[in-house]
């Protein structure tokens, strides 16, 4: 059994929250919707205050102990605020801590974690506090059916591609999702589809690029690739009918909406979709407006989109 | 691609060699062209063992799952970034056929689709990046875009312990010696100071009680960063003149 698994017997009531820097920065719409959409549901998460970025997919190929430092600080500190459970949205900041859990489990790489972490003036860490995607502990914690019963306003007649990027379940490995019970799917994940068809949404069920890369490790190094594959997730979205494409995930969100301008050139404007996070459309759907919800700070404006469906 | 073992034949150059009553002396078996590397060097896989991120290399059994699903290889259709492919070359030392994807291993997008699927456990992704990492080491790729933004990201980030994005599009731009158009530019900008999201250079964000943190793992990053260049690789040759042709 996996220290992912075995460490989530024990739920926390309120687990710490770790927003990362794009919940504070590029991604501020998906931080406040997520908010409004956890006080409607009732649920609760307490921020790490002194948090530092996690390193993501880039820090690794320079430093391993470097880029195992950075997520385990913010796990010893959610350990030191009495946590055994952290919370994320970006499926970066869910890869990367959990890679950190991977790793100090072997006690070697433990010490040597925990040695920079002294040096530094950080708690140490002692391997045991879970990690979750923001999707999965609201699946979890609030499921479909509470779900339902706080809409206020259905997202009746909206057509959504369902898109949940690479590293929210992937690898299993080090997320422990589909190796531990009551998680998503890792090849055919459906927890967002279910959560956005309770908010009365149509769905749709044949999106195959509902677990593509987006390309958002090489937003900016990889030009050509981040492109085709961003546009591949709006095209596949308009290939299965879809009008909107909603995320999990801030780096798959700008990394599309960075690339709008050459997708339009390369591949047409028809291809576009307008992009918004699924805390923002689920935030929408229990009575938020469109301005409360933040869609009108998404490059793709699918704020202009919905008021031309009737929402306000 | 040439066959990957010891040559058997070999020119062999004769004084005198009579053969019932005829002479045939001269050069022997030059006609024979070798098809044939002779010089495999386990210090590759020695090395890529050896890296943190590399160990699990040895798990590999060359069944393809990784490639078979690789979106680079597949959706992307760049049929020679081949993760099954990079690995067997470096599992059987084969430098001069690796060193033709200097310019190619490097694209992995991360996607971890590879280390999900692998039947046995090894972390592909890491693996390839640990053999992109050899090759520049060893001074047979030059640095990379992906290279140079990893090292963009990382000073940025262990600056103030919080990724100052802005800062980083720009420093990156620089590096590229790109220019974003600044209609475009100005239009994000705008955007993002109307929504409250605009926090870069003395507006970044910033951990609290860093400094000691930063000076600590910027320590271990330069530690790391004198990673060993495997000694003598890049004088290694292959005997084979067809070496290297797929």
């Amino acid at each position: 059994m996996s220290a992912a698994a075995s460490s989530r017997s024990a739920p926390d009531a309120t687990p710490a929250y770790y927003p990362g820097c794009s919940l504070d920065g590029l991604g501020k719409a998906y931080e406040v919707s997520s908010q409004q959409v956890l006080r409607h549901l009732g649920l609760s998460l307490e921020r790490i205050v002194d948090y530092n970025c996690c390193g993501a997919t880039e820090v690794k190929n320079l430093s391993q102990d470097v880029s195992l430092a950075l997520p385990a600080r913010n796990l010893a500190l959610a350990r030191s605020m009495g946590r055994s459970q952290v919370v994320a949205a970006c499926n970066g900041c869910v890869y990367s801590l959990a890679r950190a859990n991977d790793s100090v489990r072997e006690t070697a790489t433990r010490d040597r974690i925990n040695s920079l972490l002294a040096r530094g003036g950080a708690p140490s860490y002692d391997g045991a506090a879970s990690v979750q995607h923001v999707l999965e502990f609201i699946y979890q914690r609030a499921g479909p059916g509470r779900v339902r019963s706080a809409v206020r306003r259905p997202l009746a007649g909206l057509v959504i591609a369902p898109y949940y990027g690479c590293l929210y379940t992937r690898p299993k490995r080090y997320t422990g999702v589909g190796t531990t019970p009551g998680t998503d799917d890792p090849e055919h994940p459906h927890f967002l589809d279910e959560l956005l068809v309770a908010c009365g949404a149509k769905v749709v069920t044949d999106y195959s690029a509902k677990t593509i890369c987006c390309g958002g490790g090489h937003a900016l190094s990889d030009l050509e690739v981040s492109v085709a594959f961003s546009a591949s997730v709006l095209n596949e979205a308009r290939r299965a009918g879809a009008d909107l494409v909603a995320t999990i995930c801030p780096l798959g969100q700008i990394n599309i909406e960075n690339h709008l301008d050459r997708i339009r050139s390369s591949y047409g404007d028809e291809v576009v979709r307008p992009v918004a996070y699924f805390t923002q459309l689920m935030s929408l759907a229990f009575g938020s407006s469109l301005r409360e919800a933040r869609l009108s700070d998404n490059f793709s404006r699918p704020d202009l989109f919905l008021r031309s469906r009737g929402f306000a | 691609m040439p066959i990957v073992e010891p040559s058997l034949v070999e020119v062999q150059r004769t004084e005198r060699l009579d053969l019932e009553g005829i002479d045939v002396s001269g050069d022997w078996n030059t006609f024979l062209r070798s098809r044939v590397a002779v010089d495999l060097d386990v210090k590759i896989l020695d090395w890529v063992k050896g890296h943190p991120q590399g160990d699990t290399i040895s798990r590999c059994w060359q069944c393809g799952t990784c490639t078979a699903g690789c979106c680079m290889h597949t959706d992307y259709g760049l049929q020679e970034f081949n993760p099954r492919y990079f690995i067997y070359l470096a599992q059987i030392g084969y430098e001069e056929e690796l060193r033709r994807y200097a310019d190619t291993v490097w694209r992995c997008v991360s996607c971890n689709k590879c280390v999900e699927r692998c039947p046995k456990g090894v972390k592909v992704e890491e693996v390839v990046h640990t053999i992109g990492s050899y090759l520049i080491a060893s001074g047979l790729a030059p640095e990379s875009p992906a290279d140079r933004f990893d090292r963009a990201y990382t000073e940025n980030l262990l600056r103030h312990g919080i990724l100052d994005e802005a800062d980083l599009f720009r420093t990156y731009e620089r590096l590229e010696g790109r220019k974003t158009p600044a209609r475009q530019i100005l239009r994000m900008g705008l955007t993002l100071l109307r929504s409250g999201r605009l926090h870069t250079g003395p507006f970044a964000h910033r951990a609290r009680r860093w400094a000691q943190m930063r000076s600590v793992l910027r320590a271990q990053l330069a530690r790391d960063a004198r990673c060993p260049a495997p000694t003598g690789a890049a004088d290694r040759t292959v005997a084979a003149e067809g070496g290297g042709v797929r």
